[in-house]
Parts: C-alpha cells; sequence; structure tokens
C-alpha cells in the first residue's frame, strides 16, 4: 500500500459499488468521485440507500450480519472492501458523526480525549482538547465547564462535541449522516457554517434528506432514488449550485421541486 | 402531487402577470391612438394611469418575493419566479414608453404636425402582438413559441428606419415645426424599445423550459443608436 | 377527586348529553381500573406485612425458664464475676468425674476462659430449660395472666421476655438445645457460600452475556438454540440443580471440591466449594439473562460513536458497553444472590450438614447455611426451635437485605459516573 501516501485525485471514489442486505440489493451500482476539501451533500427519498451508502465508506455496514458489498471504494487509491484492509484504521480516518447526536456519558472532555488515547495519542491532551474544541466552534461555550456531563449540553452544542471528538482523532474525511435532523434550525445553520470552515481542512460527505440544507451547505450533490425494484441509485450528480438551479433529469427536477411521487 | 399551494399561488401571480400585460397592451394602443386623434384628456389619462401600472408592478414583486420566502421553490419552480420577476420589470419600462408617447401627444397639443403615422401605427400594433404573443408562450412556458417572436423585430426595425427617414425628411421640409416632429422620434424609439424588451421575455421563457440564458437578437438596435 | 358535574363543550344539546353519557361511562372504567391496581398493590402489601409479623411474633415474648440447678445454690455471687478457679472448682464438685475428665481433654479447666467456664457452668450444670414459651402479642396482651399461670405450674421458674434474635444466638454455633443454639456457624455458611457463587457466576455469567450480546451472530442456528437454553434454564427447578451439583461437583469432581488436590485433608466432596459451584450454575441463568438485557439496554448508538472514531470492538464494549450495562447487570445479581441465598433444596441434595458446631474454616470444609437451619428447626417438635427458626429467618432477611444494599450502593455509583 505505497499508495497511501500519493495524493490521489478524489478523497473517495466508489465505482460500480453494489450493497446488499441478504438478497435485496439495497444500491445498485453506484459510481461517484469526491472531491476533496468540498463538501458533498447526498439528498433522495427514504430507503434511497443515501445512508447506506455512506455507512460503506468507513465499513459501518460491518457491523450489519447480513450486508455486503460488491464493486469497489476506492480510498487513496486501495479498495477499502478488500479483506486486507484494517476497518478500525480506516474508521479513524473517516470519521463519522450520526443523526442524533451521540456524546458518550462522560465528561466534555474525556468525550474527545477518549477516541484519541484509545488511536495511541501521545501529546498533550488539553491542547488537544482546546484545539477540537476551537476548530469545531464550541470552545468559547463550554471552556469553563470542560468537566460537565456532555449529556448536559444543548442538542446543537452536543452535535459539534461529536464533530470535534471525530477531529480529535486527526481524520481525512468527515461522514455525516443527517447531522441536522435533531436540531433546531439555529443549531442547523450553526453546524452548516461549521462544515464549511471545516471543509477547508477536510472532505465532508452529507447525507440528509433536507433539500434546502443540501443546497445551503455543499458544493457538490448527488440525487438517489429508488429504482422500480426499490434498490437505489444514483440519478444525478454535479455542483449544488446547478442541481437546484437546472437539473438535467426529470426525477432530480420532481424531487427537488417538491413533486415527487 | 403536493405543492399544491406553491402551484396555487403561483397560478395567481402568472394571472397578475397576464393582467399587467393587457393593461400595458391598452396604454400602447390609446397613446398611439391620441397621437392622430390629439384627445388630450384621453393622453393625459393614459399618462396617470401609468401610476397604476407601477403600483401592480409592485405588488406582483412583492408578491413573488413572499412565495419565494414561504415556499422555498428549487430548479424550474425557482426559475419561473425569478423570470416572472424579470417579466415584471419589463412590463413596467413598457408601460413607461407608452406614458413617454402619451406625453408626446400632451407637449403636441393641438399643433399641426406631419407624423409618419402608417408606419408608427403599424409599429404599435406589431409591439403590441408580439407582447401579447410572448406573454402566452411565457405563461405557457412554450419556448418554440418563444424562441419565433423576436425574430418579428426585423420587421420593426425595417418601420423604424423608415419612419425615421421620413421624421428627418419632413425636419427639412418644415423647419418651423421641428420642435414637435422631433418628438416623433420619442415616439418611434419608444415602440422599437417595446420590441426589445418583448425579445426579453421570450429569453425568460426560454430560460424557464431549458434553464439557459442567452441573447436573442444578438445585435441590439439600442446600440447602434445612441 | 371533583364531585362537580364535569363542563362539556358544544351547541347541541341533545349531542352534548349523549357525550356526557359516554364521557361518564368512560371515566367510570377509568376509575375502575384505578382501583383495582390499588387494590392489587394493597394485596401484595397486606402479604409481605403478614409474613414480617408472623416472623416477628414468633421471635420474641415471654418464657419460662426453670433451672435443674438453683445458681444461687452454687455460689453467693453472680457467676460472670467469679474468677476461673472458682468457677472450675464448681465445675468439678458438681459434675461426674468422666465428664470432668472429657472436658479436660484440651487443657485443665482452669487455663480456659472466664466465659467459657461460665457458659460450661451454664450448661453442664444449671442447665436453664425453656418450659413454656409466649408469642410477642399475646405477651404483650395477656402479661399477668402468663405470669399468674407460671406461678402456678412452675413455682421454681423464672418468667422473663426474651429476644430470641440476641447476641449469643449470633455467636453460639448450633447446640441441641434450643436456648444456647445459635447461628454463627450457619451465617458464615451461608456468606462464604455466597461469596463463592458470586466470584463464579459473576464473571461467567457477564462474560457469556457479552459474548451473546457483542459477539455471537443472532441469526445462527448454534447461538439462537444456546439462547433458547439459557432462558429455559433459568425456570428449572432447583431440586434439579442440587441433583446435578451432586453428580458433577460432589462425586466426579471430587478431587478438586474436597480440596484433595490442593493437599487439603477433604474427605468427602461435599463441601462448601461444592454448594457455591451448584448454587453458582443455579443462578448463572438468571445472571446471564439479566445481564443480557442491560447489554442490550445501551443504545446502539453509544456502539457506534465508538466504532466511528476507530475503536475496536473491546475498547467498545470495555470503556462504553459494561459502564452502561453495569447498573443493570447489578440489578440482576441482586435478585441472583436473593435468590441463592435462600435457596434450600440443592444444599439439601449437595450435602450440607443438618447439625454441626464447628465453623467453616475454608472452601474445602462441610458446612451448614442458614435456609438449612431454618428449615431443621422448623421440624423439630419442641416450641422453643419455632422461636428460634423465626429469630434464623430474621438474620437470613437482613443478611439478604444487607447485601442487597452493598449492591444497591455499587449500582448507584455506576450510575453517577454518567
Amino acid at each position: 500500500m505505497e499508495d497511501m501516501n500519493q495524493p490521489s485525485k478524489y478523497a473517495i471514489e466508489t465505482r460500480g459499488l453494489n450493497i446488499f442486505y441478504g438478497d435485496f440489493q439495497a444500491v445498485k451500482d453506484i459510481s461517484l468521485q469526491f472531491e476533496r476539501n468540498r463538501i458533498t451533500a447526498i439528498i433522495g427519498p427514504s430507503g434511497c440507500g443515501k445512508s447506506t451508502v455512506l455507512r460503506a465508506f468507513n465499513r459501518m455496514n460491518d457491523f450489519v450480519p447480513s450486508a455486503h458489498a460488491t464493486g469497489e471504494v476506492l480510498y487513496h487509491d486501495q479498495n477499502i472492501n478488500h479483506p486486507s484492509v484494517d476497518a478500525v484504521q480506516l474508521r479513524r480516518l473517516i470519521g463519522m458523526v450520526f443523526q442524533k447526536p451521540n456524546p458518550f456519558p462522560k465528561s466534555i472532555y474525556d468525550n474527545i480525549a477518549w477516541g484519541a488515547k484509545m488511536n495511541g495519542f501521545r501529546g498533550n491532551t488539553d491542547d488537544l482538547v482546546e484545539e477540537t474544541l476551537r476548530q469545531a466552534a464550541l470552545w468559547d461555550e463550554v471552556k469553563d465547564n470542560l468537566k460537565k456531563s456532555a449529556l448536559a449540553l444543548s442538542g446543537g452544542q452536543q452535535q459539534r462535541l461529536c464533530i470535534a471528538r471525530a477531529l480529535a482523532v486527526r481524520p481525512e474525511i468527515i461522514l455525516m449522516d443527517e447531522p441536522c435532523s435533531a436540531l433546531d434550525p439555529i443549531a442547523t445553520l450553526k453546524i452548516e457554517d461549521l462544515m464549511r470552515e471545516l471543509s477547508q481542512n477536510y472532505t465532508i460527505i452529507i447525507v440528509t434528506h433536507n433539500m434546502q440544507q443540501a443546497a445551503r451547505a455543499s458544493d457538490y450533490t448527488a440525487f438517489f432514488t429508488m429504482d422500480t425494484d426499490r434498490s437505489g441509485i444514483m440519478v444525478e450528480y454535479n455542483e449544488t449550485s446547478l442541481i437546484f438551479t437546472k437539473p438535467k433529469d426529470q426525477r432530480t427536477e420532481d424531487y427537488i421541486t417538491g413533486r415527487f411521487g | 402531487m403536493p405543492r399544491n399551494t406553491l402551484n396555487r399561488q403561483l397560478n395567481m401571480v402568472q394571472d397578475e402577470i397576464l393582467i399587467l400585460g393587457s393593461m400595458v397592451e391598452q396604454a400602447t394602443r390609446a397613446a398611439v391612438g391620441t397621437l392622430k386623434s390629439r384627445d388630450l384628456r384621453e393622453a393625459k389619462l393614459v399618462f396617470e394611469q401609468d401610476q397604476i401600472i407601477n403600483e401592480k408592478r409592485f405588488a406582483i414583486e412583492n408578491a413573488i418575493l413572499i412565495l419565494m420566502a414561504t415556499q422555498q421553490p428549487m430548479a424550474r419552480d425557482l426559475r419561473t419566479l425569478a423570470a416572472l420577476l424579470e417579466v415584471n420589470t419589463e412590463l413596467e419600462r413598457m408601460g413607461d414608453y407608452a406614458k413617454g408617447i402619451a406625453k408626446v401627444t400632451l407637449r403636441m397639443g393641438n399643433a399641426e404636425v406631419n407624423l409618419p403615422m402608417v408606419e408608427i401605427n403599424q409599429m404599435a400594433e406589431l409591439a403590441v402582438g408580439m407582447l401579447h404573443r410572448a406573454l402566452s408562450a411565457f405563461i405557457e412556458e412554450n419556448a418554440n413559441l418563444a424562441v419565433a417572436i423576436p425574430k418579428e423585430d426585423d420587421r420593426i426595425d425595417e418601420l423604424f428606419n423608415t419612419a425615421y427617414s421620413k421624421i428627418l425628411h419632413e425636419m427639412v421640409a418644415n423647419p418651423s415645426t421641428i420642435d414637435n416632429v422631433n418628438l416623433a422620434l420619442w415616439v418611434i424609439h419608444n415602440l422599437e424599445r417595446m420590441a426589445d424588451r418583448v425579445s426579453n421575455i421570450c429569453e425568460r421563457t426560454v430560460f424557464i423550459a431549458t434553464g439557459e440564458l442567452f441573447e436573442m437578437d444578438g445585435m441590439d438596435e439600442e446600440d447602434l443608436n445612441v | 377527586m371533583n364531585q362537580m358535574e364535569p363542563k362539556t363543550f358544544g351547541s347541541n344539546q341533545e349531542m352534548q348529553d349523549a357525550e356526557k353519557n359516554f364521557l361518564h361511562r368512560r371515566h367510570q372504567r377509568a376509575r375502575l381500573a384505578q382501583s383495582v391496581f390499588q387494590l392489587t398493590t394493597l394485596l401484595a402489601v397486606i402479604f409481605l406485612a403478614a409474613l414480617l409479623v408472623t416472623v416477628v411474633n414468633k421471635s420474641m415474648g415471654y418464657v419460662v425458664v426453670e433451672n435443674k440447678v438453683d445458681p444461687s445454690t452454687l455460689s453467693d455471687r453472680p457467676l460472670s464475676e467469679l474468677n476461673n478457679t472458682e468457677l472450675a472448682q464448681i465445675l468439678r464438685e458438681n459434675l461426674r468425674k468422666n465428664r470432668v475428665r472429657t472436658l479436660e481433654r484440651a487443657g485443665f479447666l482452669e487455663d480456659q476462659s472466664q466465659s467459657t467456664l461460665v457458659q460450661l457452668v451454664e450448661t453442664e450444670i444449671i442447665q436453664p430449660e425453656v418450659v413454656e414459651s409466649y408469642n410477642l402479642f399475646p405477651s404483650l396482651i395477656k402479661r399477668s395472666k402468663i405470669k399468674a399461670d407460671a406461678a402456678s405450674t412452675y413455682p421454681n421458674a423464672k418468667v422473663e421476655f426474651r429476644y430470641w434474635l440476641n447476641g449469643t444466638f449470633l455467636t453460639n454455633s448450633m447446640a441441641s438445645q434450643p436456648e444456647l443454639a445459635g447461628v454463627r456457624s450457619a451465617l458464615l455458611g451461608s456468606l462464604q457460600l455466597i461469596l463463592i457463587t458470586i466470584l463464579t457466576a459473576f464473571p461467567i455469567g457477564v462474560g457469556a452475556a457479552i459474548y451473546l450480546e457483542e459477539y455471537a451472530s443472532h441469526k445462527s442456528r448454534i447461538n439462537r438454540l444456546i439462547q433458547t437454553n439459557i432462558d429455559n434454564l433459568a425456570g428449572v427447578p432447583s431440586i434439579v440443580y442440587g441433583i446435578l451439583g451432586l453428580a458433577l461437583f460432589v462425586r466426579a469432581l471430587q478431587p478438586f471440591t474436597s480440596g484433595a488436590l490442593f493437599g487439603v485433608d477433604g474427605q468427602n466432596g461435599r463441601t462448601i466449594l461444592s454448594a457455591g459451584l451448584t448454587m453458582a450454575l443455579l443462578i448463572l441463568p438468571i445472571l446471564i439473562i439479566n445481564a443480557q438485557e442491560a447489554i442490550r439496554s445501551v443504545p446502539d448508538s453509544l456502539r457506534q460513536a465508538s466504532y466511528g472514531l476507530g475503536a475496536t470492538r473491546w475498547q467498545t464494549i470495555w470503556h462504553h458497553v459494561l459502564p452502561g450495562a453495569m447498573p443493570g447487570i447489578l440489578t440482576g445479581t441482586i435478585l441472583a444472590i436473593s435468590r441463592a441465598i435462600g435457596e434450600t433444596a440443592p444444599l439439601i441434595v449437595v450435602g450440607a450438614s443438618t447439625f454441626i458446631t464447628s465453623d467453616p474454616t475454608g472452601p474445602f470444609s462441610s458446612f451448614t447455611a442458614l435456609p438449612i437451619q431454618i428449615y431443621n428447626w422448623t421440624t423439630r417438635p419442641q416450641p422453643a426451635f419455632q422461636h428460634i427458626a423465626a429469630a434464623a429467618i430474621l438474620v437470613l432477611l437482613i443478611a439478604l437485605l444487607s447485601l442487597n444494599a452493598a449492591a444497591i450502593l455499587l449500582r448507584n455509583r455506576f450510575a453517577k459516573r454518567v
């Protein structure tokens, strides 16, 4: 794997990715390139397999016993579905933020320090905590209460803590699975601002069912929908500005104008 | 199919645009008519009614903004609303042209002036006709119809040129009426500009249908004249 | 409840009346349901209270004690004030030579402690006997009548109020006379038994639960079979576990359970270790099921968060799943302890001694346990044994509550760490 250090053109690239749950094909033949240091949104109706695809990027589908994937997910020119790839390391490099804020039932400080420690962090933990909290635009709000339980924070703060926690293990890519679906509009906008800020240093892939959010926050948008056999397919992938003003495919048009189904 | 609220409100705005369009048509016809009849009361009415057109324009603009803010339209809906906003402005300008023509009548008063009324009437009829069809195409979002309309502009340009030389002749022949004849240049200019703005409406129609924006008649007459 | 006519809304009088009727019936049904549930709770409380009252009632009350020899004839001072020499002398004077020789087999009487000698004088010479005993309630209500009856029937006897659950009851070992019998060896036996049970069952049970919940595939046929078996084992009668323990630990593993393997002079496998392991088997299914439930209640989002940060499965389990599940696991352990400490049947089968005067000395000693003692005493005909059985039940309950309290404290500490 000497290619690991060679900058490949894309942060992640999928080629003919198929994902199955048992006999059911959840997504079909997905080929997508995710640009580095950009925010790419995946939108589509419920059940179109967008979260499934996102979870394929850090092998979270491994925990679903019936799930298996064919095709390629290229990360540093390496197919991550290959058995030789260490999923534990992969998940450090490709971090994830989940739908519901899920901080650990520990202090704010420990929430950030834990992941780093598990991954063998040896430096100054205080500095790491401050740095990542600043990156996540949370430092000013919590700097006096680092020992307080993370569960005492508001939903939006918890989600930013989860982002800070993901940053603390030094990832290259951050996957976000509907990160704002449990948040109020202001907290949502804060997260979107934060994503924009982070995209200078990280590649962000976000799954969202909120089209306005994709339109506001992303540089590229991929539209997924369900095929006639209910498996997910990618319909259109383009710059966000184009997808939301003049989509090429009628199905995209119908979905984003709210005339789906 | 969801989005019934958006559809209904969009239709309402489109209806308002059609009404605005017909108000402009009427004003143009009436203004040109007063040139011949010298009905100063009528001319004054046209002049004053432009205020109503202006108010309607603001009302429509407001409705479009509210629709954008509350319904968050995307893609075609968004383009339609953006185009409506544009067309709204264009119509208001056309209203100003009609007002300008009415103003010419008021300026001339009952003075004896030899105007190229044949050309002026034809230009007005053509421009109003183009506007009417352009609005229909716009509301129907029919790009094919819309593409054909700007080509009629050539005919208007011909009439403009004929009228222009006739006016020059008149100026040379009757230098005493030069003040009033000069005003006729305004009239044909306004009518010619009106046709140009019809082209803009057609451009928006194509934009709604395809998402593409381009200038329909590459050579804008205005560039040559001014 | 507010008995005011409730206000309803509506313009049509007829419809309002119909609705009011309907509402009235619904509220009636709701109140009925509430009272049924209150009644059932009340019944449970009554049963529990009845149990406690019966036990407490028996555990104290008046007794009529008749001494074979009046202590005042032995010495003019109270026995406890006499020194060793005087006590030894009393013993030598009043006992047969053979008996004295037997007592002196371990050493001269004078060399034994004063309290031992006092006790010897009491058991060997004075021999107090409870000739009549009363429960707590009769003692309180008919005090004078009891005293009068006693005075007329046993002129030499003394009437005193006795707490059967007293210091000597706790510190004395088993004895054939109920006045002198105590629960010390039984209590120690029970505690050691529970210790072995918990030390064995807790790690195995939690380990099995972790495997079944976190590692095993729920779709695999073998794992489903294991799961079904565990669920069913929780309902197997305890006597069956006793028979299993007898066959497995007492017989098959005798070299291990008797301590022979470790060079201990164990005569057979009927030891605390065997009993503890049998009890461990008995509570294992309960422990596993409870631990599984607790592990399952840890939200999946925590595991995902942990895995998402690049933690391994074990790091996730150790740092997030187990701390999150610990309160639940400890609750399950409390239930299991309660079950184990009160079990009698398997102990009888495994071979607990019903009469043993020596304390258990370690995992390889023979033993008795509180439930065995209680069972044994309740089968005796003398009424005094019924009283000490009640006292022993109180000891058992207190021991149980203390163990539970300890586990609850531990659980609260875990829960507070959040």
